[in-house]
C-alpha cells in the first residue's frame, strides 16, 4: 500500500520487434465470400483464435494488480480483422472508426490507448475503462488487431475511484484519454504515460494494469502471427472472412426461426440517476422483416442529468442480441461481427442510451444491465418457457478510501453480486454474478489488505422471488470499517423489483444501512458517494434478489423444506409464497395442510399474466414532468 | 524380496506392472476392476501376476497403488455426510463460492451448480473470531462448540470439518475445536483447515478441507479393508498410495488426507512420461494420455512433472498439490457433428464405453474419432491381439452423416474429424506450455493411452515437439509411473508480508521449522535418513498481485546479505517468462513451504540387444488416406521390432494395447528400450541411428535446447 501514491519506476515492457520505418499496406477489402480456405482449416483457425482469446484473459487476470481486474475479472479481449471487425471477443469494435479518424499513421510497433467513450462511439462506456488497440503486422502487412480493455481503479477527478454518483458532465468524472500512441514504433511514450498517471490516485496499480492489458494484446499479436506463419496470410484473412460469414448465415436462420414479424415491446426501469431524478424507463420494440431484425429504443426516457447514461455502442448491442440467440444452437461458435448487417438498431438521440456530449456516464452499469432485462423480456414474449426472470439488475459496487493511522492511503473497489433469476434449468444461484467469470474478493483478502473487517458475508434469506425455480437470494454483507474514510455506493433495484415470469414472483429490492459506532442508523440511497465513515462504523450492504420462474405453488415441498433448513428461505415465506406448511420444531412437511393451503391460494388468486412486476417506482425530480 | 509392483485401478481394468529390481525386467497383467470394492481386484491381480512370473507374492517388497476411491466418491456424489463448523456470518462460504457463473455472456442460464459437499443444514457458525493478523477478536466459546458438535452428531454426520476465517494466520481456535471434538467423539474423523491447507482464501481452503472430510470415511474403510486383505493373504510387502502430485504416501497418511489422492491415477501417467523422456534422453517432455472420452496433458522438466497447487475435480476447485494435468473432452469416442453454423465439431460429447464407436458394432451409430480412423485406414480392420474386430462398413456409414452435412467426400470428412480432434488436444498442450511461457518446440512428446500413439505423429507436427515417443506399453503407462514415485508431502504456512519488512534470518528459521516437520514426517514414513530430501520454497508475487509463484530457494542463500536478492532474481525470471514483464515494485512473500521427499530407488529398465541384423518386415500390406491421397502403409507387429529398427512412414504398427501411426515423410526409430521415436524424415536427429548405440542419443540430447533455465 505504501508505494501506491508514489510514481513508479519503470522497466518498460518494450517489444523486441525492430522499429521499422514502414507504413501499413492498406487493409485488404472485405470479400463477400471466402476463397482460399478449406472447411477444416477454417475450423482449425477458429479454434486457434478461440485459444488466443482465452489466453489473453489468462495473461491479463494473472498479471494485473487491481483486484477489480485480477480477482473480479473486469476486462475484455478482442481480435479483429485488418479493417476492424471483431472475429473473436466480447465487446463492440471501434477499430473501423478509429482507422478512419486517426490522423497520424499506424505503424508496426504502435500501441494505442484511449478511455473517452465519446471518442470511440461508446465501445467503452465510462472513462475508467482503459482500452488498448494494437495493430498486428506480419511480413510488414497489417493482418489484424488485438484489443483489450480493463477497469482501472482510479483516474482522478473529485472522487476516489472516479465514479462520482452526482456528476453532471463527463468533465466532472476524471481524466479522459483521447486516442494516443502509448508505444510509437515500439518505443514507450513516457511523457504521455507520466501525464496520465500523474492524474491518478493509484499510479502504480494503473501502470501495472495497463502493462497487463498491453501484454494481453501482445499475446493476441503472437498468436495471429503464428497462424499466419502456419497457413499463410491469405488463408488466415480468408478464414476470418469465412468465420464472419458463418455467423451471418447462422443468425439469418435464427432470426427467422425465433423473432416475431409482429412488433413486441418490453419496458423496465432504472430507479434513479443519483441526483434525485427517476425512474428512467428503457423501452425496446422488436420485429423482423424476412431475415432482418429491428430493435428500436424509441420510448426510452431522455438522458439523465446524473451519470447513469449508457452511451450504447451499436456493435456491442448487436453482439448482445446475437449471444442470446445463438448460445443454445452452437455454444462453441466463435462469436463475431459477421451478422451485424442483419440487425437494425434505432436509438433516439438524447435518450438514456444515446446521450449527447458531455453527459456524465460514470455509473452506466445500471442501464447496461437493465438492457439485458429488457432484451430478455422482449425475446421472452414469444417463448416464455425458454426465458428467464429478471435478476439483481446491476453491478453493485462499494468503494472505500482513506488514510490509515500510519499515513498510508488506501482505496478499495469491490464489485458485488446478487440474485440470479429463476431459469428453465433450475433455481437462480444465490449471491452470484450475472456477468460471466467475475469472482468475489475473498474476505481474507479484504481483511489482509484493507482496514476493514467483514462481519458477515452470504446471501439474504427470502430475498429471491418465489417460483417453481426460485430466484436467487441477493448478497448480504456486513462491513466494519477499521479506519476513518469515505465510502461510495453504486446499486439499483432499490425502488423497482426484478420481475418474475409465468407466475413466478418478483425478487426483493436492495437496501444499504449505515450503523454508526454511536448506534445511530442511517439508511443510504442506492447511489451515493463521499459518505464519511468513522472507525467502528458498520455498513449492512444488501443487493436485490432474482425473480422466480413459474408457479411457486408447484415447487416440490421437499425442495422448499431444504431451503428452509439451509436458512435460504424462512418458514414464514415457505407458507406465504409457496403454500408449504412445515412443523415449527422438526421442519417436517405437513402434507395435507400444504395441499389444502395451496388449493386455497390457487383459488384466491386471479388469472396470471406472463410477467409479474413489482410496483412501478414513483416519479421524482425532473421525471415528474416527463 | 526384489520385486516392485505398480497397480493402477481404472474404470474397466486394473493394470499390474511388476518390476524385477535385479534384472530390470517388466511384466504386465490386467484384471477386471471391482468398483464396489477395488481391493478385491487388486488382490486377485497380485496373485495373478505372481503366478505368471513364477514368484512367491511375498517377494514383492513394495506395492504402489494408484486409487480412484476418492475421485469416484466426489464425481459420483457418494461421499460422507459432512458437518462443518465455520465462523459465524460465513455459514454460506461454500454455497456462495466465488459467486462465479461460466462464460460466455448468458452462460448462467445453463449453469449447473452442485450443492456444497457440507450441506447448509449441517453447517454451524462459531462466535470465535481471529483477525487476518492472527489476533483473537472474539475468544472461543467452548460451551457453544460442544453444543454444536453434539447437535451435528445427533444429525448423523460421518465426518466433521473445522474451517474458521483467518485460520491461515492462527490455527489456535481450530486446534482447540479439534481437540474438543476428538474428546467428545473419538471415532468421528475430524479435519481442520490448518492441517490440510494453511493458506489464505477462505472458500478454497474450506472447500479443500471439506473435500477431505467428504472422501475420508470411504477411504478409511477402503484402506482398512485393503490392509486386512493383505494381512489375510500373509503378504509382507509394504503398500503405498499414489498422491496427486506423483509422490506416494503410507496407507495411514492416505487415510488422514485422502484429498491428496484425487488425481492419483493421472499423476502416474505424467510421472511415467517424464521417466520415459529421461530414459530416451529427452528430459523435457509434453505428454498426452488419450483415452475414450478425454485426454489428459502434462508437462515435465528434467525428468519430473510440473506440480501446481490447484486443480479442478468436477465443479470443485481443489487446492492440493497436484501434477499439472489438464483435461480436454477429446478422445477416441468423441462424437463429430455439424451444428446449424455448418462448422465441424468434435466432442465434447462421447459415445462412451456403451455403445462405443460405430465400428465396434455394439449399436453405436454416431461418428466417433475412432470411426474416422477406421475410415482413413489408420486403424486396420484386423488388429493384432485385438479382441474386437472393427467393422469398417459401420464406421463409414456413421462418418458419411458428417460428410453429407459438410458436403465433403467421405475420406475428407474423416480426415477433418482426425484433424479437429488433434487441434483440440493441441489446445490443451498449449495450456501447459505456451500459456506458461514454454516453447513446445523445445520438448519431446510422449504418447499415452490406447489412442495416443495413433495421434502422436500428427500432434507433434502441430506442436513442433520432436520426437514423438511411443513407449512400449502406452496403455499401461500410469503403473510404470507409480514404480518411479518418491514418498512426498508438503508443509507450508502463510505469511503475507512484503520482503522489505522481513528478516532474512527469521525467514530461514521459519523454513527450518517447516523442514523439521517434514523430516519428522519422513521418519514416521520410515524413510532412512540417507534417503530424505527437503526442498524449500517461497511463494512470491508483486505486492497486491493475486497469484503467486513458488520459487525454489536454498537455505544457504539466506545466510548471506544478498540472500533475498537471489530469491527475487529467480522470481523475476519466472514472472518474465509467464507474463512478459517486470517492474520495480515491492515483492511480497505469501507462503513458506518445505517439500519432503523420501527417495525410492529408481527403476532401471533392461536394454534390449539386437538378435538378428535383419530389417523389420511388415506383416501385411495396407493403405491409408492422408492429405487427399491414398498411400501405402504396411502393417508391422510391434513385438517383432528390435532395437535400432527404422520404419519409414506411412506405416501402421500394431500391439495389444495400442496402434501407432507413422505419417508419410516421417520415420520411426526403435531405441534400446524398444520405445519408438518418430521424427520428420529430414530431421538430422533421425539419422545415424540405424544401429542400436547410445551415443547418437546423447548427441541428440546435447543438441536439444533446454526448455527451462
Amino acid at each position: 500500500m505504501a508505494k501506491n501514491n508514489v510514481a513508479p519506476k519503470r522497466r518498460a515492457a518494450t517489444k523486441a520487434s525492430a522499429d521499422r520505418r514502414t507504413s501499413p499496406r492498406p487493409a485488404p477489402r472485405a470479400r463477400a465470400k471466402a476463397g482460399a480456405v478449406d472447411k477444416i482449416t477454417l475450423d482449425i483457425v477458429e479454434n486457434a483464435l478461440r485459444n488466443a482469446r482465452h489466453e489473453m484473459d489468462t495473461v491479463l487476470f494473472r498479471s494485473a494488480m487491481s483486484p477489480v481486474i485480477r480477482e473480479q475479472h473486469d476486462g475484455f479481449p478482442m481480435i479483429a480483422t485488418p479493417d476492424g471487425r471483431m472475429v473473436v471477443g466480447q465487446f463492440g469494435s471501434y477499430i473501423a472508426g478509429f482507422i478512419k479518424d486517426w490522423p497520424r499513421g499506424i505503424h508496426e510497433g504502435d500501441v494505442f490507448l484511449m478511455s473517452d467513450p465519446y471518442k470511440c462511439k461508446g465501445a467503452i462506456s465510462h472513462i475508467n475503462d482503459w482500452m488498448v488497440l494494437l495493430p498486428i503486422f506480419y511480413n510488414r502487412q497489417l493482418v489484424g488487431w488485438g484489443s483489450q480493455f480493463g477497469h482501472t481503479i482510479d483516474i482522478g477527478g473529485p472522487v476516489s475511484g472516479s465514479l462520482p454518483t452526482d456528476a453532471t458532465t463527463i468533465y466532472g468524472e476524471g481524466t479522459r484519454i483521447p486516442p494516443v500512441k502509448l508505444f510509437a514504433k515500439g518505443q514507450l511514450n513516457e511523457d504521455v504515460l507520466d501525464l496520465i498517471l500523474n492524474n491518478s490516485r493509484m499510479p502504480t496499480m494503473n501502470y501495472f494494469d495497463l502493462m497487463a492489458i498491453v501484454a494481453a494484446c501482445r499475446t493476441a499479436e503472437k498468436r495471429v502471427v503464428e497462424i499466419c506463419e502456419r497457413f499463410g496470410t491469405a488463408v488466415y484473412l480468408d478464414a476470418c472472412e469465412a468465420l464472419l460469414d458463418r455467423t451471418h448465415r447462422a443468425m439469418s436462420a435464427l432470426i427467422q426461426r425465433n423473432l416475431p414479424e409482429k412488433k413486441v415491446s418490453f419496458e423496465d426501469y432504472v430507479d434513479d440517476d443519483g441526483r434525485g431524478n427517476g425512474p428512467y424507463k428503457m423501452k425496446l420494440t422488436m420485429w423482423r422483416v424476412a431475415d432482418h431484425a429491428h430493435f428500436d429504443w424509441t420510448g426510452t426516457d431522455p438522458q439523465a442529468p446524473g451519470p447513469i447514461n449508457f452511451f450504447l455502442n451499436e456493435e456491442m448491442f448487436k453482439m448482445f442480441i446475437g449471444v442470446y440467440l445463438i448460445m443454445v444452437f452452437d455454444p462453441q461458435i466463435l462469436f463475431n461481427d459477421g451478422f451485424y448487417p442483419l440487425l437494425h438498431i434505432t436509438m433516439p438521440d438524447g435518450s438514456l442510451v444515446q446521450p449527447r456530449f458531455p453527459a456524465a456516464l460514470g455509473c452506466r452499469t445500471h442501464a447496461l444491465t437493465r438492457l439485458f432485462d429488457v432484451l430478455g423480456g422482449a425475446l421472452g414474449h414469444g417463448a416464455p418457457e425458454f426465458s428467464t426472470a429478471a435478476g439483481y439488475g446491476t453491478s453493485p459496487y462499494l468503494l472505500f478510501n482513506g488514510t490509515q493511522e500510519n499515513g498510508e492511503f488506501f482505496h478499495l473497489m469491490e464489485i458485488s453480486f446478487g440474485g440470479i433469476p429463476g431459469r428453465p434449468f433450475g433455481d437462480g444461484m444465490d449471491a452470484h454474478s450475472w456477468w460471466p467469470l467475475f469472482e468475489n474478493i475473498p474476505s481474507e483478502y479484504l481483511e489482509s489488505y484493507y482496514p476493514i473487517t467483514i462481519e458477515e458475508y452470504g446471501s439474504l434469506m427470502d430475498s429471491g422471488g418465489a417460483g417453481f425455480f426460485r430466484g436467487g437470494n441477493g448478497v448480504h454483507k456486513v462491513y466494519r470499517f477499521e479506519a476513518d474514510g469515505e465510502i461510495a455506493i453504486h446499486d439499483d433495484r432499490e425502488r423497482s423489483h426484478p420481475w418474475g415470469i409465468l407466475s413466478g414472483l418478483p425478487g426483493q429490492s436492495s437496501t444499504k444501512l449505515l450503523v454508526r459506532a454511536t448506534g445511530e442508523q442511517v439508511s443510504l440511497p442506492s447511489k451515493i458517494s463521499q459518505v464519511k465513515v468513522k472507525k467502528g462504523d458498520r455498513l449492512i450492504y444488501r443487493t436485490a434478489g432474482g425473480g422466480g420462474w413459474k408457479d411457486p405453488l408447484d415447487r416440490p415441498a421437499d425442495k422448499v423444506q431444504k431451503d428452509v433448513l439451509g436458512k435460504l428461505v424462512s418458514a414464514e415465506k415457505a407458507r406465504s409464497d409457496y403454500g408449504v406448511v412445515l412443523d415449527a420444531k422438526t421442519c417436517a412437511v405437513d402434507e395435507s395442510a400444504t395441499a389444502a393451503l395451496r388449493d386455497k391460494m390457487r383459488a384466491a388468486r386471479g388469472a396470471q399474466g406472463t410477467f409479474t412486476f413489482g410496483p412501478v417506482p414513483e416519479a421524482i425530480g425532473v421525471m415528474k414532468s416527463v | 524380496m526384489s520385486y516392485r509392483l505398480g497397480v493402477d485401478v481404472g474404470g474397466t481394468f486394473t493394470d499390474f506392472l511388476l518390476y524385477n529390481e535385479k534384472t530390470g525386467a517388466l511384466r504386465l497383467t490386467k484384471t477386471p476392476s471391482t468398483p464396489s470394492d477395488q481391493s478385491v481386484g487388486v488382490l486377485t491381480g497380485i496373485h495373478k501376476i505372481a503366478t505368471q512370473a513364477g514368484i512367491d507374492p511375498n517377494e514383492i517388497a513394495l506395492i504402489l497403488h494408484g486409487t480412484t476411491v476418492a475421485t469416484n466418491a466426489v464425481l459420483e456424489g457418494k461421499g460422507a455426510k459432512v458437518g462443518l463448523l465455520t465462523t459465524k456470518g460465513f455459514e454460506q462460504t461454500l454455497h456462495v463460492a466465488r459467486g462465479q457463473t461460466p462464460g460466455p455472456l448468458a452462460g448462467w442460464i445453463i449453469m449447473q451448480k452442485p450443492d456444497p459437499l457440507a450441506p447448509l443444514a449441517l453447517t454451524r457458525g462459531l462466535s470465535a473470531r481471529m483477525s487476518a493478523r492472527g489476533e483473537v477478536m472474539a475468544p472461543l466459546d467452548e460451551r457453544e462448540v460442544r453444543a454444536f458438535i453434539t447437535e451435528l452428531h445427533g444429525h448423523g454426520i460421518e465426518a466433521l470439518t473445522v474451517s474458521l476465517l483467518n485460520a491461515f494466520a492462527s490455527g489456535a481456535h481450530e486446534k482447540r475445536v479439534k481437540a474438543i471434538a476428538m474428546e467428545m467423539y473419538p471415532d468421528l474423523p475430524v479435519t481442520v483447515s490448518t492441517d490440510i491447507l494453511p493458506e489464505f482464501r477462505e472458500y478454497e481452503r474450506t472447500l479443500t478441507t471439506v473435500m477431505n472430510s467428504y472422501v475420508r470415511p470411504k477411504m478409511r474403510v477402503y484402506l482398512n479393508g485393503m490392509q486386512q486383505k493383505l494381512k489375510d493373504a500373509r503378504l509382507k510387502g509394504t503398500m503405498h498410495i499414489v498422491r496427486s502430485d506423483g509422490g506416494v504416501m503410507s496407507l495411514a497418511a492416505a487415510a488422514e488426507s485422502p484429498v491428496n489422492t484425487l488425481l492419483s491415477g493421472p499423476s502416474g501417467g505424467a510421472v511415467a512420461s517424464a521417466y520415459v523422456g529421461e530414459l530416451t534422453g529427452f528430459k523435457n517432455v509434453l505428454s498426452f494420455d488419450m483415452g475414450g472420452t478425454s485426454t489428459d496433458v502434462a508437462i515435465s522438466f528434467g525428468g519430473a512433472p510440473n506440480i501446481q497447487r490447484d486443480t479442478r475435480v468436477g465443479y470443485y476447485p481443489v487446492k492440493a498439490p497436484s501434477v499439472d494435468v489438464r483435461t480436454v473432452g477429446a478422445g477416441g469416442g468423441s462424437i463429430a457433428h455439424v451444428p446449424l453454423t455448418g462448422a465441424l465439431r468434435v466432442g465434447p460429447q462421447s459415445c462412451g464405453a456403451e455403445p462405443g464407436p460405430a465400428c465396434y458394432g455394439a449399436g453405436g451409430t454416431e461418428p466417433s474419432v475412432t470411426d474416422a480412423s477406421v475410415v482413413l485406414g489408420y486403424l486396420p480392420p484386423r488388429l493384432l491381439g485385438g479382441e474386437m474386430p472393427l467393422k469398417a462398413d459401420l464406421a463409414m456409414a456413421a462418418v458419411q452423416k458428417v460428410a453429407d452435412a459438410l458436403g465433403l467426400p467421405l475420406k475428407q470428412a474423416a480426415e477433418g474429424i482426425y484433424d479437429i480432434v488433434n487441434e483440440n488436444m493441441f489446445g490443451a498442450l498449449r495450456l501447459v506450455s505456451v500459456q506458461k511461457g514454454y516453447d513446445p518446440r523445445q520438448f519431446a512428446l510422449v504418447a499415452l493411452g490406447g489412442a495416443g500413439p495413433l495421434h502422436a505423429n500428427a500432434l507433434s507436427i502441430l506442436s513442433g515437439s520432436w520426437p514423438s515417443i511411443i513407449p512400449t506399453t502406452p496403455g499401461v503407462l500410469s503403473a510404470l509411473g507409480f514404480l518411479h514415485s518418491d514418498i512426498r508431502n508438503e508443509f507450508s504456512r502463510t505469511v503475507i508480508r512484503t520482503m522489505d519488512q522481513m528478516d532474512r534470518k527469521a525467514v530461514k528459521e521459519d523454513l527450518e521449522a517447516l523442514g523439521k516437520e517434514a523430516t519428522t514426517w519422513l521418519a514416521s514414513e520410515t524413510i532412512a535418513a540417507g534417503n530424505r530430501r527437503i526442498r524449500y520454497q517461497m511463494d512470491l508475487r508483486y505486492h497486491r498481485q493475486g497469484y503467486e509463484f513458488p520459487i525454489d530457494v536454498e537455505l544457504g542463500w539466506l545466510d548471506k546479505a544478498d540472500g533475498f536478492d537471489r530469491v527475487v532474481e529467480r522470481f523475476k525470471d519466472v514472472h518474465q517468462q509467464n507474463y512478459g514483464f517486470n517492474i520495480e515494485h515491492l515483492i511480497e512473500v505469501v507462503n513458506l513451504r518445505a517439500v519432503a521427499v523420501g527417495i525410492v530407488p529408481k527403476v532401471e529398465l533392461e536394454k534390449k540387444k539386437r538378435t538378428t541384423p535383419a530389417k523389420p518386415r511388415p506383416s501385411e500390406r495396407h493403405t491409408v488416406y492422408y492429405r487427399g491421397k491414398t498411400v501405402d502403409a504396411p502393417i508391422y507387429d510391434r513385438y517383432a521390432l528390435q532395437a535400432g529398427d527404422r520404419i519409414s512412414g506411412a506405416a501402421v504398427i500394431t500391439q495389444n494395447d495400442s496402434t501407432t501411426l507413422i505419417l508419410p515423410g516421417h520415420v520411426g526409430v526403435v531405441d534400446d528400450y524398444l520405445n519408438i521415436l518418430i521424427w520428420p524424415a529430414s530431421d538430422p536427429r533421425a539419422r545415424g541411428k540405424s544401429t542400436a548405440t547410445g551415443t547418437s542419443r546423447t548427441k541428440a540430447s546435447a543438441r536439444r535446447a533446454s526448455g527451462r533455465k
